[in-house]
């Protein structure tokens, strides 16, 4: 491996229970992060920075949301693209009737927002279950996606139904609408991003993380300990459908710039289950790699046929692109159903004893 | 006229649109019989679903995928000069291939994993039709080759109380090729060996496998009649309306159907498609003015929803008993 | 509203009783009106043939399942049917025949997880970890180590429990009920499919939590070694009736209890 991981032992609980409890690795998140905030804006093109970073987050928080749900706690959800949605339009609607409340405190409530409704909808989890539960989850979206297009007061009654996204600063710089930068929004989308997933780790370490894996893994010994089943889920929900809406917001806000309501269809369900599937169920860090796998397959495919002489145009690359996402979701769950997280762990592992095999 | 000006609105919703049905019946029987063709395809759409879930266990979300797949080759094989039925023996054939390539890559490996692996397999499988599909024969809408497999257009027209009750031919074509499947599936699976074995595999993949009987063949003849089956259906469903990727969406509407009528049940498939298909009809003809068009999108999730919450395990479902 | 209950039960005093239980299911009658009381700081066997109903006479003294008849009195509060949250908050903890653990979650977070119901610092400071969701997590981590080091599993905190050998769950699984600091510890079977050494080790802790802790023990167990020298009395059922009931001598010599289970000594 590449430093050595024995010799260090703790001596206090408190120690043994961080999230990065060797030294090294603890360096190794630091150095990630100034990379991220420092070298990555200063050094990519906007162009990078605008269609591949800025998204690539964006859908990593979604990740971590449906993970939560489905990876955490076990309960299947095909809802993910309405929770985004219901994040995006009450985001806007809260930004447009109050103009002058700042508009990431907006990105912030909108996520409360998503997270009633993800309640409302996640009522049903203590009677359904499994598969069952996956078709209630069908429900909401469907009923979410007929909102969007339906209700003309969500887009202040816009004419083409689409929200337009105002013009917002943050201490004087834009933020929002054409003047933001690319490294702007970025930074700002970044730091939500990290704060959130830190809060999501803290969750998932502690009492509440436990009583999630618990009714996922046996509810009915989870509920002979005394852990109540409905609170559990209801709870699962909100904070999924939190990370959700948040993600949701951030998309039309920081990204789009404008959106209609197909950018929170059931493909948009599909396109995140994906991601925490192949990243890896139950893991932060699969989060990441799955969004980061699945997001940048159709930009970076005609690039790497590119350097073999092979011309292929982008929506040759999508179609490809499905492809090898619905090969490579075969392929994990054959070899490894913990996902790209897993394949890490294994893989750091062996570094671990390398050369040797054993 | 009836309605009080304070209760307008249960006015509206629950007096008004059955008024409306009275005053016009042959619209209300135009509908309902839009209503019953719409379930028979979602039927037959579930169908495929209880065939793979009876016999495997398998929750098959590529179930509607498929049904696109199938129509697209079909398509795609007469458009290349190919004879029509030719075409639709080689379509056949495609499905079978299909059967086993899934048999083979997928399902032979996760042999006696737990249900939820196997369906998120079927959701990669999705994925990847869905890419292979558009690689291979592009994104946009084909026309089905109705004419050329001598399926009858046409309207019939029947006069009724005052105005008439317009019938497609496709469609009642349509009935009578599902209710001829489902007969011949049913008795296939309670009077044949096979389908005997099939519902052993069904109840325990490790229980079939210790009494000898061949996983691989089950597996694959299921698929294969799944694959036929989604032929079929993507044949009427395309002659309807037109062969597109849209279709796959359309085809999850088969899960209410399946919630309602079980997972297990052929004649559950059947009346479920119905409640669903006049349901969603009815409400969105009737009802669908009142809160804005287009309700018909998600009427049918609701419906299955809350009925669900009544009965979690369906209309023709077991009771599941957990046992510690 | 939770009735009071009597939490002043001394040792010797009855703290739990079932009253004319009778349970079925669809058409299969599992418990036919029976009727026996645990007192509190005893060892309760209950043995039987198999199919006798004797893990669902547990399931309905945890919750689980709901009698058709009878009534189940805890510690003073009678009660028609238990409910699984109150049994637990009332100090009932279970193992299972069928190894019930989270098998995803680690040794240490199995049992971690069978303090859940004493953790109750809230969703927010859940979410910023730092200050009284650490202390707290780190109080019950040093009280969850006390029963790894009870139960000698320290080498397996960081497995995940699927991995374990079967003997290994079943502890673990002691280890998560102990964690709920139980008065009543129900075991259903707990040295099922176990060796020699592995039955000893097992024994040796059941009967230390009950002179150590003073817990109740109600176990289900076959083998007759094990219930003659570890139970107080015994509750003896057949085809979900109660067939005997008393001393494991008494039971021992009890001419229906040697034709339905035990047979004669060669």
């Amino acid at each position: 491996m590449f430093y050595r991981e024995a010799g260090q032992f703790k001596t206090s609980y408190r120690a043994d229970m961080t999230v990065f409890p060797i030294l090294q690795d603890r360096i190794g998140i630091i150095a990630i992060l100034l990379i991220a905030f420092i070298v990555v804006p200063l050094t990519s093109s906007n162009f990078t920075l605008h269609a591949v970073m800025i998204p690539f987050l964006i859908f990593a928080l979604a990740t971590i949301g449906l993970n939560i749900l489905t990876g955490y706690t076990g309960l299947l959800s095909l809802g993910t693209g309405g929770f985004m949605g219901v994040g995006a339009y009450a985001c806007y609607k809260l930004a447009t009737v109050f103009p002058e409340v700042h508009i990431l405190v907006w990105v912030v409530c909108s996520g409360f927002v998503s997270a009633a409704v993800g309640i409302l909808f996640g009522l049903p989890s203590l009677r359904i279950k499994g598969f069952y539960l996956a078709v209630a989850t069908l429900a909401s979206q469907f009923f979410l996606s007929w909102c969007f297009i339906r209700i003309p007061w969500l887009v202040n009654y816009n004419v083409s139904n689409a929200i337009e996204v105002p013009r917002r600063t943050l201490f004087g710089v834009a933020v929002t609408g054409p003047e933001a930068t690319p490294q702007t929004r970025y930074w700002v989308v970044l730091t939500i991003v990290v704060i959130m997933t830190w809060l999501a780790s803290n969750l998932v370490r502690g009492r509440i993380g436990r009583m999630w894996m618990a009714v996922r893994d046996m509810d009915i010994a989870a509920e002979l300990m005394g852990i109540k089943l409905l609170n559990t889920k209801l709870l699962a929900f909100a904070v999924s459908s939190f990370y959700c809406g948040v993600a949701g917001a951030m998309l039309v806000f920081l990204y789009y710039g404008s959106a209609e309501a197909t950018a929170f269809s059931i493909n948009q369900s599909f396109a995140v289950l994906s991601m925490v599937i192949i990243g890896g169920l139950g893991s932060l860090l699969g989060s990441f790699l799955g969004a980061a796998l699945i997001f940048m397959l159709p930009i970076l495919l005609p690039r790497l046929m590119a350097t073999f002489g092979l011309q292929i145009q982008s929506a040759t690359a999508e179609h490809i692109s499905f492809m090898i996402i619905g090969a490579l979701i075969v392929f994990f769950l054959i070899v490894e159903p913990h996902g790209l997280a897993r394949l890490w762990q294994i893989a750091k592992q062996k570094l671990r004893v390398w050369p040797y095999p054993y | 006229m009836l309605c009080v000006k304070p209760y307008n609105w249960a006015c509206k919703i629950f007096v008004v649109p059955f008024m409306e049905m009275w005053d016009l019946p042959d619209i209300f029987l135009q509908t309902l019989w839009e209503g019953l063709v719409g379930g028979t395809l979602y039927a037959l759409i579930a169908l495929g679903f209880v065939l793979v879930f009876k016999a495997s266990g398998v929750f098959n979300f590529a179930q509607g995928i498929m049904v696109v797949f199938a129509a697209l080759s079909l398509v795609g094989l007469h458009a290349i000069g190919v004879p029509a039925f030719l075409a639709l023996a080689l379509a056949a054939i495609i499905m079978l291939v299909l059967a086993f390539s899934v048999e083979r890559i997928v399902l032979r490996p996760l042999v006696n994993q737990p249900d939820i692996i196997l369906f998120m397999a079927t959701f990669g499988i999705t994925f990847f039709l869905i890419g292979f599909g558009e690689l291979i024969f592009g994104g946009d809408p084909k026309v089905m080759i109705t004419k050329q497999l001598y399926i009858p257009t046409g309207t019939i027209s029947i006069p009724f109380a005052g105005g008439a009750v317009e019938l497609q031919k496709l469609d009642i074509t349509a009935m009578v090729v599902a209710s001829v499947m489902v007969a011949v599936l049913a008795i296939f699976f309670s009077k044949t060996r096979i389908g005997r074995a099939l519902r052993a595999v069904a109840d325990s993949h490790k229980a079939a496998l210790s009494v000898g009987i061949s996983l691989n063949q089950i597996w694959v003849i299921v698929w294969f009649a799944a694959g036929l089956v989604a032929l079929v259906t993507g044949i009427m469903w395309g002659a309807r309306s037109e062969v597109s990727f849209a279709l796959e969406i359309v085809a999850l509407k088969a899960l209410p159907v399946l919630i309602l009528g079980g997972f297990t049940s052929i004649p559950g498939a059947i009346v479920g498609g119905l409640i669903i298909g006049i349901g969603e009809k009815v409400g969105e003809i009737y009802w669908g003015p009142l809160f804005g068009r287009g309700i018909e999108s998600w009427l049918a999730y609701m419906i299955a929803l809350v009925f669900l919450l009544f009965r979690p395990q369906g209309l023709f479902g077991e009771k599941i008993i957990e046992r510690v | 509203m939770r009735a009071p209950d009597d939490s002043t039960i001394k040792a010797g005093q009855t703290l739990l009783s079932v009253e004319g239980v009778s349970l079925s299911f669809g058409g299969v009658k599992a418990i036919r009106n029976v009727s026996f009381d645990i007192k509190k700081g005893e060892i309760r066997a209950i043995i039987g043939p198999n199919g006798a109903g004797k893990t669902s006479m547990l399931n309905v003294i945890n919750g689980f399942y709901h009698p058709q008849e009878g009534q189940i009195t805890f510690k003073g509060v009678k009660r028609k049917k238990m409910r699984p949250h109150d049994a637990a908050t009332g100090g009932i903890a279970r193992t299972f025949q069928n190894v019930a653990l989270f098998k995803s979650m680690t040794t240490l977070d199995n049992i971690m997880a069978g303090r859940t119901l004493r953790m109750n610092k809230n969703l927010f400071w859940q979410l910023l970890r730092f200050g009284p969701a650490e202390r707290e997590e780190i109080e019950h981590r040093r009280k969850v180590e006390e029963i790894i080091d009870f139960l000698e599993i320290q080498h397996i905190r960081r497995v995940p429990v699927g991995r374990l050998p079967y003997g290994l769950q079943k502890r673990v699984e002691l280890g998560r009920a102990l964690a709920m600091e139980p008065e009543l510890l129900l075991l259903d079977e707990p040295m099922a499919g176990m060796n020699l050494e592995e039955k000893e080790d097992m024994c040796r802790y059941v009967i230390d939590v009950n002179n150590h802790y003073g817990t109740t023990i109600a176990l289900i167990e076959h083998d007759m070694g094990v219930v003659m020298d570890l139970a107080n009395r015994v509750v003896v059922l057949d085809y979900g009736q109660k067939i005997a009931d008393g001393t494991p001598d008494e039971v021992k010599a009890n001419k229906a209890v040697i034709d339905a289970y035990l047979g004669v000594a060669h």
